[in-house]
């Protein structure tokens, strides 16, 4: 038997029993929304279209820096010289690994507003993101349009992965009924990252993507899947009899989609005339300043009492001065760009 | 032999450094009493206002206690206790 020409370089793919022909046939018929093209998004696009997918939007916000040349695996130094929104410099990359595979940039903040449209003809939706607010949103996008979801997140050396399949496994909320509020743990700027971690927790991903690509849907991780390179520590959560809490999951037992609605997530407003924006968690959060303090201490300087945190900081060439308040609400002076400052939110205080 | 208490890299700080610290109890809850007691700044991260708090995770032997006796969920010698908060970065 001989392979077509447009086979042959998925042969090695191919020959894996799941796959075979007419499984590599359905990935390159199929589209995924590629949420955030950062650490996790640039191992799972590079994955996704070295295995032929037929279409792939990558959307991101934010552009390519310096420090993100250690791990994020599609970028260059030429990119954070050309100063380029982190999807238009991926989408050069992937269309020159494979050029038969349709690449859609998206530079955008993923938000309430337009993520339907942006996961819309979706058959997958990918999760490269840095922060729980969109995770919840792609998490209602899911559950409403009936579309499988990969999670993964990485922080120091420790990651964890679920796969979410519409009505079968338990969803994001079903899991974690909150994520940590800002400041209650690290984020990747103040906790550090190890590059490997990343690409263990975007290569899961990546696995369980095409198993779901190929209508393999019994080969799916159904468990929380959690490990530690540095600890050398593994375990597989089960979740299982989580699906739906008994009826009580706001998502996807009851189809509340609070996340979507605007109920949940963060506010942004530009304060005309002071180069500042406005950042407001929605639904009150609590934050300990003198924690966050200790989180932020090598990554600028910072002052706290109980009132107010300042934090002064240089991010990709350009100075900002934070003043954040017990309730999670953000002052960021040093830009009037408000998805700069969602972006500087996610990255120092987190959410 | 005590029952063990997995420490997640976020709440190491607030528990002296540690990976795993060794407690006693019968039930989750005397469990996570004991670990406060011995490290007391792991109160506030755990719990608001006497009710554990919602982002963290607890397993007994990898099992969620929701969906076993929550808090009050037996727990025999040998048997390992892991907090999971979720990991947001990426």
């Amino acid at each position: 038997m001989t392979t077509p020409a447009s086979l042959e370089r998925y042969s090695r793919q191919m020959r894996v029993p799941g796959i075979g022909k007419a499984g590599q046939e359905r990935i390159m018929a199929s589209r995924v929304t590629l949420c955030g093209v950062g650490a996790l998004g640039t191992v799972l696009a590079n994955t996704l279209v070295r295995a032929g997918v037929g279409f792939v939007r990558v959307v991101d916000r934010d552009f390519v820096e310096p420090s993100n040349l250690q791990r994020q695996v599609l970028f260059d130094e030429s990119d954070v010289t050309g100063n380029l929104p982190k999807a238009e410099a991926a989408a050069v990359k992937l269309r020159q690994i494979n050029s038969t595979v349709e690449v859609e940039p998206v530079v955008a903040d993923i938000n309430r507003t337009n993520i339907e449209g942006l996961c819309d003809g979706a058959d997958l939706i990918l999760d490269g993101t840095d922060n729980f607010e969109v995770r919840y949103l792609i998490n209602d996008v899911s559950i409403k349009h009936n579309k499988p979801w990969v999670y993964g997140g990485a922080v120091g050396t420790e990651g964890m992965s679920m796969t979410i399949l519409p009505g079968e496994t338990p969803c994001l909320q079903c899991v974690f009924e909150k994520s940590p509020g800002p400041g209650e743990v690290g984020t990747c700027e103040t906790a550090g990252v190890l590059a490997p971690i990343v690409s263990v927790i975007a290569s899961f991903q990546a696995a369980e993507a095409l198993k779901i690509l190929a209508g393999k849907k019994e080969a799916v991780n159904r468990e929380l899947f959690c490990i530690n390179l540095w600890d050398n520590t593994t375990r597989w959560v089960k979740i299982a009899k989580l699906a739906g809490r008994k009826g009580h999951c706001p998502c996807c037992a009851k189809r509340s989609f609070e996340w979507l609605d605007g109920e949940h997530g963060t506010q942004t407003t530009s304060l005309c005339g002071r180069n500042a924006v406005q950042v407001t968690p929605r639904g009150g959060t609590k934050l300990d300043l003198n924690e966050l303090k200790k989180q932020l201490e090598a990554s600028g300087s910072v002052t706290a009492n109980k009132f107010l945190l300042k934090f002064t900081t240089t991010d990709a060439g350009n100075g900002y001065e934070f003043t954040v308040f017990p309730d999670g609400r953000a002052i960021i002076k040093g830009t009037d760009d408000t998805d700069r400052a969602r972006t500087l939110y996610a990255k120092y205080v987190g959410h | 032999m005590p029952i063990t208490v997995d420490i997640p890299p976020p709440l190491r700080e607030q528990a002296g450094g540690n990976l795993k610290v060794s407690v006693t109890g019968n039930t989750v809850h005397e469990c996570l009493d004991d670990l406060i007691k011995q490290h007391p700044a792991l109160g506030p991260k755990l719990f608001d206002n006497g009710r554990l708090r919602p982002h963290v995770n607890v397993l007994v032997n990898d099992e969620d206690i929701r969906y076993l006796d929550d808090l009050g969920t037996e727990v025999a010698d040998g048997v390992i206790v892991a907090l999971i908060p979720a990991v947001a970065g990426g």
